[in-house]
């Protein structure tokens, strides 16, 4: 293969974030040795950088190595190198050792958001759940607007049965990206597990409601809303089998349950049927 | 030339000794300007955390608001995280140096007393000085030398009105106004050169934006962009903001089955 359309590749990896560690290294390799980085110009630290992550990915630390030593020649004091350097050193060294240098960074500069992330991730790497939570929480205080912290601390929240305060997370990454339908569903399936089913029904209703914006009578259910279909359907049932529901929430039961009920029978068995006509046409083509 | 005889013969030793010159020597200043407010930069203070999470609690219910009239959080999660905001602006939690006492007066803050402020307006007057005293520097040196030389004849005809324009510093009641002054020929060049400038140095250079910098005010740009603010006094407002977005708000989800319904040809 060609060094341009390698180098190609890789471009489009970055833009798109594509995890393929694989494939990153052995061609970050082929260029890291005929030394394309000094003819690329600014576009070689972005590579180094991708290649550096990914050759830790696949646990190739002198590839690694090499990245971040010309990484650092270059950009001895800055932030994302540091960063960097702590990725690397947490793919080998025991996390206490990997926390210290993490702390050292923040005493110097208190502001770096990346640097929080990557001491939270270990925390919860070394299975201390509960410092995660409250640090998350502080860092989410001070940076509010990253909505993916939010999602992780509704997660914690979760696998520790918090569903309440799951919940809670997971409105303020509502509030922050109110456009994506997985969040939402999200939020639904938490509502759900935490058997507040009249808020679930609702939200998976929310969740259709803006994944099939511009869906018809006629449109197959895809993505997101399958599951959210499946999820109203759930809903129903629960809610005509036990007559007392008690919503924590206080959402009021929604109106014609049963026409409800229907629709969603309906919408799940036309995703269905037409996912089991696909792998037939699929099948009927093999043979 | 042949017309008339109150046409001017120019020495050629004027275009080669005063007009390339100066048009020259205003290019590479500004080539060099540009550098030294390069070399004069200092990198972006970084700010404390405290800092950080002051400036950026008023974001937080912002967000809230903008969405507050269709809302995608049901009633009680809405309620719970503005009546926490609003809680939290009353009592500053969010300010950089905590709750304030009760008893201290509310002057807004002196920015000669905050040493972050003072650097950035030492940096701004930098830059400004940098602007300014080349361009002196130059005016001074047409000024003594050049004064009341005639440059070049533009190719056009003009009318009497670009007189005082294009011959700037010399008192002649008659001459055509074709003809440019030393000194106007100065300010042509301050006022066109951005165009080269943008040509050589790249788009967002510190030569080009000079002029308009000068033609506003020289000294507005020292002032601090946006003064230093008072956030005890904005989370102050933005609590009422909050109560007012809470009487807007109504959730996604109140009549999203009759809308499904209506959709799919239920109802």
């Amino acid at each position: 293969m060609s060094l341009s359309s390698a180098l190609e590749t890789l471009a489009n990896y970055r833009t798109h974030n594509t995890r393929a560690s694989q494939d990153i290294v052995e061609k970050g390799r082929l260029l890291l040795k005929s030394n394309v980085a000094s003819k690329m110009g600014d576009d070689a630290w972005a590579f180094l950088e991708q290649l550096a992550l990914a050759s830790v990915d696949i646990a190739r630390y002198d590839v690694a190595d090499e990245c971040l030593r010309q990484l650092l020649a270059k950009f001895p004091e800055s932030p994302r190198v540091d960063v960097l350097s702590g990725i690397r050193m947490e793919a080998t060294e025991p996390p206490e050792v990997v926390l210290k240098f993490y702390d050292q960074l923040l005493e110097a500069d208190s502001s770096n958001a990346a640097i929080y992330k990557r001491r939270i991730s270990v925390l919860v790497r070394m299975g201390k759940t509960e410092q995660a939570v409250s640090e998350l929480c502080e860092y989410l205080d001070t940076f509010y607007s990253d909505v993916e912290g939010w999602v992780e601390l509704a997660e914690l929240y979760s696998s520790c049965n918090q569903y309440t305060s799951a919940l809670q997370a997971l409105s303020h990454a509502l509030l922050l990206a109110p456009q994506n339908p997985f969040y939402v569903l999200q939020f639904a399936e938490t509502a759900y597990t935490a058997e507040d089913i009249p808020l679930a029904i609702k939200m998976f209703m929310l969740t259709i409601d803006i994944a099939d914006r511009h869906a018809s009578e006629e449109s197959i259910p895809s993505g997101a809303s399958v599951r959210a279909w499946y999820g109203v359907k759930l809903c129903c049932r629960a809610l005509s089998e036990r007559s007392s529901l008690s919503s924590p929430s206080d959402t009021p039961l929604p109106k014609n349950l049963n026409l409800l009920d229907e629709l969603a029978t309906e919408r799940v068995l036309t995703a269905y049927s037409a996912a089991t006509g696909k792998g037939e046409r699929l099948d009927e083509s093999l043979c | 030339m042949s017309s008339s005889a109150v046409s001017l013969y120019l020495d050629p030793q004027i275009r080669d000794w005063v007009l390339f010159p100066i048009t020259l020597v205003m290019i590479l200043v500004g080539i060099l300007r540009h550098y030294v407010v390069l070399l004069l930069q200092s990198p972006p203070k970084k700010l404390p955390r405290a800092a950080i999470r002051e400036q950026r609690a008023l974001t937080r219910s912002q967000i809230l608001r903008a969405t507050s009239s269709n809302s995608s959080i049901p009633p009680s999660f809405y309620r719970s995280i503005s009546n926490t905001l609003a809680a939290a602006f009353e009592a500053g939690t969010y300010l950089k140096d905590g709750p304030p006492s009760d008893d201290s007066p509310s002057t807004p803050p002196n920015p000669m007393t905050d040493p972050a402020a003072m650097d950035g307006m030492m940096s701004g007057m930098k830059t400004q000085m940098v602007m300014m005293v080349p361009q002196m520097v130059i005016m001074g040196w047409i000024n003594f030398f050049f004064q009341g030389f005639v440059l070049i004849k533009l190719p056009f005809p003009l009318t009497l009105g670009f007189k005082s324009m294009l011959q700037r510093g010399i008192e002649t009641p008659d001459m055509d106004v074709r003809w440019v002054s030393s000194l106007s020929w100065y300010f042509l060049n301050f006022f066109g050169l951005n165009g080269l400038y943008r040509l050589i140095l790249g788009n967002d250079n510190s030569a080009a934006d000079t002029s308009q910098n000068m033609m506003a005010s020289p000294f507005a740009g020292a002032a601090q962009p946006a003064g230093p603010q008072d956030y005890n006094k904005l989370f102050k407002a933005e609590k009422d903001n909050l109560a007012f977005a809470e009487g807007l708000y109504s959730w996604m989800g109140d009549d999203v089955e009759t809308r499904l319904l209506r959709k799919y040809g239920k109802l």
